[in-house]
């Protein structure tokens, strides 16, 4: 009888733990994933973001397996949690986990490099298959600081991303262009589809009693 | 696909992405090896696998056969080849589909218009045989695709009606959401002391994935479902059991923790006997057995007793059940491993695979592999799933073991509840004697393997016969299909929109030793018919301490807050500059927000939830 209590009282009270835990650092936090073809920059426009770099130094990035980075938009505090793709794009193997739960996506292309843009569609296919059917969609053409080897104008991109109805902007990870307006925007977006999504008192929200979601992030499960 | 070429020098190399090799490869990366890691298939976890619809088409599609290409130009002198094979062909066979979903209502017309599609093809072939063969073979794939594509046609409409209640003709089928219908090739749940969880939880895997707690067990019997009460909330709450029996079980269960004399002198005996002189009645009798220490009637007490003493200690970790069950399916797991490794340095590639081991002919060591471009590549080891080795290279069990396997869509659940979010777990004894027991899992929509309102349920035997000959007797038991026996009580069961079975490889069958391969290869088997993983996690870990004997096995991965970068100093030195951007982002956000801003309201965003890490 005494264990089966014991093991109860360990269960309730790692709940409780976690829950003060959670609370105390952020209002939101959200999962922002990275893809697009390798040598795009994605992984400087991270960097350039969370610790103001460039280039990044290369050996870091090994064994890191996201970057945070918390900021402060009209009084709440919104905790970024940005995932690079650990080099798994090179060969096009991109894990399908990498994609779940995540609550944005910036899909990157390099605007001196036609063959990064042509590579969209089939990136486009992925976020269908894997993604969360709300997630936040940014196209990101980065680079801009290159203008002169531009090889995809402005325009196209802009019709590319509207058909797709996906946001679009253009930065530079070296020149720091936009990059700073990219994650805000990105977090800006998060947070009204939140409240949105609280107004509408959404129904997909599970039924107490059931199996509750046991995760890492599931605190931040606000979608 | 792959734009550029491998580099050409490794430590290890590994073929298939099953639990096992991922594990292996995630420890190899985590201290600083350097691995390949590919896999011939287009998609990640081998067997272990979970597909959508869509995916599980491309999975029929991929049954092509390997062409022996000769690469004996590059060989260096004293060496020789191996050849490997496809995995997929020697591991999956009798793969039928059925489906009961018609655009039409009536009953009959929908079973001769649905005639068990004979989709049944053996796929198990040797990868040397003829091109004659071959070309059968394609044929034969082809039907399949063609099937299941029927099967994918029925699921769209059947999904079209629910969603657009109006049924009107402009309604498209929401595919997008329907293409995320699962279908979890190899189930299992992880017991949530298990050697996987704490994996997860030791090496910060864990961040990679999401679970559910199984929410209640169930057991058939006497041709009904019942709610086993497991956990002492349970035991309470039930309606079933009579106080005597609520407090006979709570008694048993107290003292099964403890070894007691009583007990020791049962060593050796059946567990059903122990059991039996329990007193404890046929009701508990048969929980205990089936559903708690999920044993047969013949398991010695022993073992018994540790299996309903793991039972005991698993529960209420994460919640009522011992049993967790990975949100997005099974497959996740290895993919989440993947991940792991690729953050430390790891090179993946799908679609790709190693076509023959060059073998040192003095020291019988793997120096090099070749892969399915011709590129050589050295490594210091070489790990394999199983089924990329030929059958006269590995020695298995005999006669060769498969598990019998079903995945059925169905349109409720067996045991209506409250909630209709359950995630169940189902044990079946035997049905007849010489049968095997079957365990069956029901997951809702709440786990992101099916649509809502409908459930995608697994069931897993050891195989005697054919998949359909094992499993079809009980589907048209409990479930209501077109060769349902009792046609006029079909309106308490659950409807089978959709069925597939498949007999697959028993991962135990391989044998650890004895294997004709160089001594720097190692091989991991596929999924066993156990429920839990310790199989592919002591491969792994037996693996990676036979190579690096001295190494911790996936140390904790740092967490991303606590590292410390390099280039930190040039990071303070920017800093300034960089906290002026960001006011200026924040200021030119201010009018974005003033729009979005739809209620000064804050969104509580924490949900009293625990996670893994905090085992």
């Amino acid at each position: 009888m005494l264990s089966f209590k014991v093991m109860y009282c360990q269960c309730i009270c790692l709940c409780i733990l976690q829950f003060s835990m959670s609370m105390e650092d952020y209002d939101y936090l959200f999962k922002i994933v990275l893809i697009g073809n390798a040598g795009v920059g994605k992984t400087c426009l991270v960097r350039r973001f969370t610790q103001g770099l460039f280039p990044p130094g290369q050996g870091a990035t090994i064994g890191v397996d996201f970057m945070i980075k918390t900021v402060e938009i009209k009084g709440e505090k919104v905790k970024l949690q940005i995932w690079d793709t650990a080099g798994q794009e090179r060969f096009r193997s991109i894990t399908q986990s990498y994609y779940r739960s995540a609550n944005a996506l910036i899909l990157t292309y390099d605007i001196t490099c036609e063959d990064s843009f042509r590579c969209l569609p089939e990136w486009l296919r992925e976020i269908e298959q894997y993604a969360n059917n709300q997630v936040v969609t940014i196209l990101v053409g980065n680079k801009i600081d290159l203008a002169e080897k531009r090889e995809v104008v402005r325009q196209r991109a802009e019709d590319f991303a509207q058909s797709q109805s996906m946001l679009y902007l253009e930065t530079s990870a070296k020149e720091s262009d936009n990059v700073e307006k990219l994650f805000l925007d990105l977090a800006c977006e998060l947070i009204r589809e939140a409240k949105q999504n609280k107004l509408d008192n959404n129904d997909t929200a599970p039924m107490p009693g059931e199996g509750k979601a046991i995760s890492y992030l599931s605190c931040c499960s606000v979608v | 696909m792959a734009a550029e070429d491998l580099p050409s020098e490794f430590d290890v190399v590994i073929l298939g992405t099953g639990l096992a090799e991922s594990v292996a490869a995630a420890a190899f990366s985590r201290v600083g090896q350097r691995v390949l890691h590919v896999d011939r298939r287009s998609y990640y976890a081998a067997n272990w696998a979970s597909f959508t619809f869509n995916g599980l088409l491309n999975w029929i599609q991929q049954y092509h056969v390997n062409e022996l290409q000769d690469w004996s130009s590059l060989l260096e002198d004293g060496e020789e080849v191996i050849y490997l094979s496809n995995p997929d062909t020697a591991s999956i066979k009798n793969l039928q589909v059925f489906c009961f979903t018609s655009e039409e209502d009536e009953k009959e017309e929908e079973a001769s218009s649905s005639t068990p599609t004979n989709a049944a093809e053996d796929h198990n072939i040797n990868a040397d045989e003829e091109a004659v063969k071959e070309s059968s073979e394609t044929e034969s794939a082809g039907n399949t695709v063609t099937n299941l594509l029927v099967a994918i046609d029925c699921i769209i409409s059947e999904h079209s009606i629910l969603y657009n209640p109006c049924n009107s003709p402009e309604n498209v089928p929401d595919t997008a959401r329907v293409s995320k219908t699962g279908s979890y090739f190899y189930l299992r749940l992880m017991y949530s002391r298990g050697s996987l969880v704490d994996l997860l939880i030791k090496s910060n895997v864990s961040r990679y994935a999401e679970f559910k707690n199984v929410t209640r067990i169930l057991t058939y019997r006497q041709g009904k479902v019942e709610q086993v009460p497991c956990s002492r909330a349970d035991v309470f709450a039930s309606r079933q059991l009579s106080v005597v029996e609520k407090r006979k079980l709570m008694r048993f269960l107290t003292s099964c923790m403890e070894e007691t004399e009583e007990q020791m002198a049962y060593h050796g005996r059946p567990y059903s006997e122990f059991l039996r002189d329990q007193q404890l009645g046929d009701n508990l009798e048969h929980f205990i057995l089936h559903s708690i220490a999920m044993v047969t009637e013949h398991t010695l007490t022993e073992e018994g007793l540790a299996s309903t003493r793991n039972f005991l200690q698993c529960l209420g970790r994460y919640g009522n059940t011992p049993f967790l069950f990975p949100v997005y399916g099974l497959g996740e797991i290895p993919q989440c491993f993947c991940r792991m490794c690729a953050v430390f340095g790891g090179i993946y590639c799908l679609r790709h695979s190693v076509s023959c081991l060059l073998v040192d002919k003095d020291t019988n060591r793997c120096k090099a592999v070749i892969d399915s471009r011709g590129q050589r590549i050295s490594c210091s080891h070489f790990v394999v799933e199983e089924g990329y080795v030929g059958p006269e290279r590995k020695r298995v069990a005999t006669p060769p073991r498969f598990i019998s396997r079903a995945v059925l869509i169905t349109d409720s659940s067996v045991l209506s509840s409250n909630s209709d979010q359950q995630v169940s777990l189902v044990t079946i004894p035997p049905i007849a004697a010489g049968c095997a027991a079957v365990r069956m899992v029901e997951l809702s929509s709440s786990t992101m393997t099916c649509m809502p309102g409908t459930y995608l349920v697994h069931l897993t035997c050891q195989s005697s016969g054919s998949a359909y000959e094992d499993l079809s007797p009980l589907v048209s038991r409990i479930f209501c299909t077109p060769d349902s026996p009792d046609q006029g009580n079909t309106q308490n069961c659950p409807s089978v929109l959709w069925c597939l079975y498949f007999n697959i490889t028993d991962g135990s069958g391989l044998e650890t030793e004895g294997h004709d391969l160089p001594s720097n290869v190692y091989m991991c088997s596929g999924p066993d018919g156990g429920l839990s993983h310790e199989n592919a996690i002591k491969q792994a870990e037996a693996i990676f301490s036979k190579i690096l004997p001295d190494e911790d096995f996936c140390p904790p991965a740092p967490n991303p807050e606590d590292i410390i970068y390099d280039g930190d100093a040039t990071a303070s030195a920017e800093g300034e500059d960089k906290e002026g951007e960001d006011k200026e982002g924040e200021k030119e956000n201010q009018d974005k927000l003033e729009e979005a801003v739809l209620t000064e309201e804050t969104v509580q965003t924490a949900t009293a939830t625990s996670t893994l890490p905090s085992g």
